[in-house]
């Protein structure tokens, strides 16, 4: 079994430093529905794709009528944010006050599902400050849900953030993304080095991402709209919009494939706590 | 009476199977009656049926996305304008790969618009597999296949082989002899206009050949037209 970080001297300090964080107890036996789940989704490294996978994720779950909040850690401006405002607020997950924003209500919330989109660079310490919060604790009393979906870069020192990781995520339901955006390979030509990564490491699973063209994409940007908003050829603000069938038509199928993928790992059962999952 | 607009894709997996010219039949079919027609030419390198129609035919490079979107978002437009996709044999497999991944034909049919497949049958296995793959594939879609007599002979065998095909309907389109060929090829030739105009320069006697070639070929059209009407009358449900 692998060792949690131990935390250094300075660390300590800051902890002690830190006002007691007040986490409401959830019953052992909720109901599923009600037991809080947070959903990480990060990488140290950047362009990964993150924000992307996030936006999805938010939509699936929309989709599958599971009310979600979401936090944006790309301070002061998220992206996230910008394309789900209604739902989002931008936090800094080094602030006391904005961890506490987040854990402390995960359970006190009326809205029981939080995602938080991990700014690059921010995934370790994110770890770090759940641990320092007694989050992960929780998790492993079964009071909370902790799903981690770490994006892949096809760099070795994004596959060497595998390992960072694990030691954080022994309770959680930990997923590799393989986010294949960009035309990414994961090594998959490299049985040595793909073994070495992916064949070691005990996940939940893995996910993959498959390709949107570029063209789709940009225009999704462009309109600064949800992909499922853009799909139902709607703006931002909810009137009707004049997008290209076609590209409304590669983005419904990559979320459908992506959706497929969700499916795939009984994300819902995950969040809702069912047993089995 | 329900009206839809009608979007033909003349297609076939397999080279010289008569597809453009199949193309340039029904585009020349609806001119002749007056009517407002739409091409749609997926051959950027030699586009023949362009070459016929310029002015009311487009040039579309399916690998591309830009083509795609000139394509697919025109053919969805209810307006009452039947367009015509003469889908190159290189294009056919991203074509359908295209229709499949956004939905077209779902769409269509919300739109009011009704794709109607044009498969130019020829003599091989693959070609009658071909077709049952797209039949199995887009089962709410009309399929008409096309024989071309000249290009695609089927031997004696013919109606035993159209019998395998996953479709009831078909067009004949009937043989050419050399020098009336030859001369249906000029790109400046109309058929249209050739039923109630002749050029005065052409034989008399190709003249004849290819108004007797076309009339039997724009009754099948007209009768799959009157069909298609009935079809779609709702007091005939």
């Amino acid at each position: 079994m692998a060792q949690r970080p131990t935390k250094d001297s300075k660390q300590s300090s800051a902890r002690e430093e830190r006002p007691p964080i007040v986490r409401e107890k959830a019953p052992p036996l909720a109901p599923p529905r009600g037991r809080p789940t947070l959903i990480l989704v990060g990488a140290d490294k950047g362009g990964v794709g993150k924000t992307t996978i996030a936006r999805v994720l938010l939509d699936y779950l929309a989709a599958n009528n599971v009310l979600t909040r979401a936090f944006d850690t790309e301070t002061p401006r998220g992206t996230l944010y910008r394309f789900h405002p209604d739902q989002t607020s931008v936090v800094d997950l080094t602030s006391t006050s904005d961890q506490m924003k987040i854990i402390d209500t995960l359970a006190t919330a009326e809205i029981k599902v939080s995602v938080v989109d991990v700014r690059a660079g921010g995934l370790e310490p994110a770890l770090q400050a759940l641990q320092d919060t007694g989050f992960l604790e929780a998790v492993a009393e079964g009071e909370v849900g902790f799903i981690l979906f770490h994006v892949l870069g096809s760099s070795i020192a994004s596959l060497d953030e595998i390992a960072e990781v694990a030691p954080y995520v022994e309770d959680a339901d930990y997923f590799l993304v393989k986010n294949h955006v960009n035309d990414t390979t994961f090594f998959e030509w490299d049985p040595v080095t793909h073994r070495k990564y992916f064949e070691k490491v005990e996940t939940a699973g893995e996910i993959t991402i498959p390709k949107l063209n570029e063209l789709s994409y940009e225009q999704v940007e462009i309109a600064g709209a949800p992909f499922s908003t853009f799909v139902a050829n709607r703006t931002a603000e909810g009137e009707p919009a004049d997008h290209s069938f076609v590209l409304r038509g590669y983005v419904r199928t990559w979320q459908n494939r992506i959706a497929d993928e969700f499916d795939r790992i009984h994300l819902l059962d995950r969040i809702a706590g069912r047993e089995g999952a | 009476m329900s009206r839809r607009t009608l979007v033909f894709v003349a297609c076939s997996p397999h080279p010289r199977s008569g597809v453009s010219t199949t193309a340039r039949l029904l585009t020349d079919f609806y001119l002749s009656r007056l009517t407002e027609v739409e091409g749609f030419d997926t051959d950027p390198h030699a586009p023949r049926y362009h070459e016929w129609f310029p002015d009311r035919t487009r040039v579309i490079d399916t690998a591309d996305i830009r083509g795609q979107i000139s394509l697919f978002d025109r053919l969805l437009v209810d307006d009452g304008v039947p367009k015509i996709v003469d889908v190159w044999q290189r294009a056919y497999d991203r074509f359908f790969r295209t229709v499949k991944e956004i939905g077209f034909v779902e769409e269509a049919h919300l739109r009011g618009v009704e794709p109607i497949l044009l498969f130019h049958v020829d003599p091989t296995d693959s070609s009658l597999a071909s077709a049952q793959s797209l039949s199995a594939a887009w089962r709410d879609v009309s399929m008409v296949v096309v024989q071309n007599e000249g290009a695609a002979p089927l031997g004696a065998y013919a109606h035993e082989t159209l019998a395998h095909y996953p479709s009831t309907r078909k067009f004949v389109v009937g043989p050419l002899d050399g020098a009336v060929a030859k001369a249906l090829d000029e790109p400046d030739l109309s058929l249209s206009r050739l039923l109630v105009s002749p050029p005065p320069e052409m034989s008399i006697v190709i003249r004849a050949a290819l108004k007797a070639w076309i009339a039997p070929i724009f009754t099948q059209f007209r009768s799959f037209e009157l069909r298609q009407e009935l079809d779609g009358a709702k007091f005939l449900k």
